[in-house]
């Protein structure tokens, strides 16, 4: 055992102990502490609780790295996942903060009266939510394994474990205040680094501002090796294809339901507005970031590694070639490795950080923690939108209604454990590469929840037979594109799987708004429904008429 | 309860929609509209990157944040335009109905 095992160890083990008391600390006592942390949690630290559940291993492990590899083309990533919060915080989440629901599927079935409709929401959100949780779960696996030299598989199920057992215990209000800890513990590993290494290249410790300068010599550097410029435009697909991600990467993340989920836990629709300016400025942290690891990063390899002699090359690359993450080939057998003899694996960029500025053992400990954190805290809330799903929309809904506190809390708390387990399971031999994975389930809730939720909340004219079709049109178009284009090489306008989910909106858009004009509209009470998420909390839409709540009198009943 | 003129609340309604509006169409042309011309944009630098990727690495985030602030903190303004007070929304918003 060598020390950076023993200090990689203490700083994962403290962190897995803070969250697990977190937990027990926050235990959930009845079914509104379970489901929305009894709806008190203060706007800011929503925010971070938003970040952390929000930002993923792939944002954490792997987004530097795809913005490294793409270079301008892998910016669609970076704005779509945050534009998405303009979409969520403008359009969404105050109005559904308003109506007051558990779930989202819970939204969906109240606001358009449908049995059908909660039960396609509630199936659609365990396989979305399943998805995305694989790639955390190999994510944390890949971590621990990496950090403490055992195989990946015990790393995800000591992960699964982990979640299993603090989610089941506090439910959304341990997640929550878990989630604000493992927000505080990512930023801090994610930040570090970069600003030595910002430093030790540019002698500015501000990463953001300086990394324009390493980009200018990287500019003189590709022209050198005759390569084609980093910064160009679409290398790596066409532009259509670049608005596509765009799009489906902000819409989806306005549908996704964990997320959305987030902003039930604040007391008001202001709340939820606050909630969101936070979460954006928390996430921006990390994504204004990325790039300027991605520069560092690409600068150091080009300068440092590259052009070294094969069997001179630094240190730190050792362990990176064993585990397969750079591939060095010297095929011309020059004795030279040469740039375009170097294969470098996305999630490199970060994770090799410490290493190549040479921060020492705590803060590559740090970083581990870091990865962890931001596996886990997503993780967490996606097994608490499942648990949600299965306790809440279907088993309380609509097969036991009578059960009492007690017996939903542990259907809640049992659901949570099986659903991390089985996550864990699947995630032992993870189909496809994490970025594919995620991406596939932001077109698949751009295409499933973004319509359903838009045209519940701004349309009252929507109906029940509207929301349905639209969300399987939407869906099967979006599979549909998917497969097409991933295994049939068919494409429009040269756009790929990642960005179905522009088709897969906008038939679930039209569907919807053709056949809700074309069957019986919604009933008078939903749509005044409907009207009243106009006005904030205070104020009632009732009759055609606004009341305004200002505490003197009984409010009249309906 | 006291009764609102449909007219008032109407304004109320018409106001936070055009803030939003506005918002997403200034948030829209920072992303889309700068993808759009991409090409055209590369000849000019903010801090010694090109002006296109700059603004997909820093410009358009910013902007969006800097867009939720002002929408949190112009909408608050709206509600205390409209006599709108937040321990009422917190009373009623906690003491739900629906929570089953």
């Amino acid at each position: 055992m060598d020390s950076q095992f023993i200090v990689s160890f203490a700083f994962i083990l403290a962190t897995f102990g803070l969250y697990v008391g977190i937990a027990i600390y926050n235990k959930a006592k009845v079914a509104s502490d379970f489901y929305v942390a009894g709806r008190g949690v203060p706007a800011i630290y929503n925010g971070m609780a938003i970040g952390a559940d929000w930002m993923s291993a792939a944002s954490f492990i792997g987004l530097a790295g795809t913005v490294m590899i793409l270079g301008y083309d892998g910016l669609g990533y970076i704005m779509g996942w945050t534009g998405g919060y303009l979409l969520l915080t403008f359009l969404l989440a105050p109005q559904l903060r308003k109506y007051g629901r558990y779930t989202v599927p819970e939204f969906i079935g109240d606001r358009y009266d449908s049995n059908v409709a909660r039960l396609i929401a509630a199936v659609a959100t365990i396989i979305i939510s399943f998805t995305y949780s694989i790639g955390q779960m190999s994510g944390s696996g890949i971590v621990i394994g990496r950090l403490l030299e055992i195989d990946y598989r015990f790393g995800t199920m000591i992960g699964a474990v982990l979640i299993a057992v603090y989610a089941a215990l506090g439910g959304m209000k341990g997640i929550t205040w878990t989630q604000v800890a493992q927000y505080v513990v990512l930023i801090t590993a994610y930040l570090i680094p970069v600003i030595f290494m910002s430093l030790q290249l540019t002698n500015n410790p501000l990463p953001w501002v300086s990394y324009g300068e390493v980009l200018e010599q990287m500019k003189v550097l590709d022209a050198e090796l005759g390569i084609s410029d980093y910064l160009t435009p679409f290398t790596n697909g066409t532009k259509w294809q670049f608005i596509a991600l765009m799009f489906t990467l902000m819409a989806g993340t306005a549908g996704l339901p964990h997320v959305i989920v987030r902003f039930f836990t604040v007391s008001t629709m202001k709340a939820a507005r606050w909630s969101g300016a936070w979460a954006l400025l928390f996430i921006g942290l990390l994504y204004l970031s990325a790039p300027a690891y991605a520069a560092f990063s690409r600068f150091i390899l080009m300068t440092q590694v590259a052009n070294s002699p094969i069997n001179a090359l630094p240190e730190w690359t050792k362990s990176w070639v064993d585990t397969g993450k750079l591939i060095i080939a010297d095929t011309n057998a020059d004795g030279i490795l040469q740039w375009t003899e170097l294969q470098i694996a996305n999630d490199i960029v970060v994770m090799a950080t410490p290493e190549i500025a040479n921060l020492g053992i705590f803060v590559i400990g740090l970083m581990a923690a870091g990865a962890m954190a931001a596996a886990l805290s997503t993780a967490g809330g996606l097994m608490m939108a499942i648990s949600s799903s299965l306790s809440h929309d279907i088993y309380f809904r609509s097969i036991n209604p009578q059960a009492t506190d007690k017996k939903r809390l542990s259907v809640g708390r049992w659901s949570i454990i099986i659903a991390s387990l089985v996550a864990g399971v699947v995630a032992l031999n993870p189909p496809g590469a994490i970025t594919q994975i995620v991406a596939w389930a932001f077109a698949l809730a751009a295409a499933s929840f973004f319509p359903a939720l838009l045209l519940g909340v701004w349309w009252k004219r929507s109906n029940a037979a509207g929301v349905i079709s639209g969300m399987i049109v939407g869906l099967s178009v979006t599979l549909g594109y998917i497969f097409a284009a991933k295994y049939g090489g068919f494409t429009i306008l040269g756009i790929i799987d990642t960005g179905a989910g522009v088709f897969g909106t906008a038939a679930a858009l039209i569907t919807n708004i053709v056949v809700s004009l074309a069957t019986k509209p919604p009933s008078k009470k939903i749509q005044e429904e409907v009207q009243d998420l106009r006005y904030p909390e205070q104020m009632t839409y009732r009759d055609g008429e606004v009341w305004l709540d200002n505490g003197e009198d009984i409010p009249p009943t309906k | 309860m006291k009764k609102i003129d449909k007219k008032v609340a109407d304004a109320y309604f018409r106001t936070r929609t055009t803030l939003i509006m506005s918002f997403l169409a200034i948030g829209a042309i920072v992303s889309f509209g700068v993808v759009l011309v991409a090409e055209s944009l590369t000849e000019i630098t903010v801090m010694g990157i090109p002006l296109h990727y700059y603004m997909g690495a820093q410009g358009a985030i910013v902007t969006f944040i800097i867009l939720l602030f002002l929408n949190a903190i112009i909408s608050d303004r709206i509600d205390k335009k409209y006599g709108i007070d937040e321990s009422r929304n917190e009373s009623i918003g906690k003491g739900n109905p629906i929570d089953h």
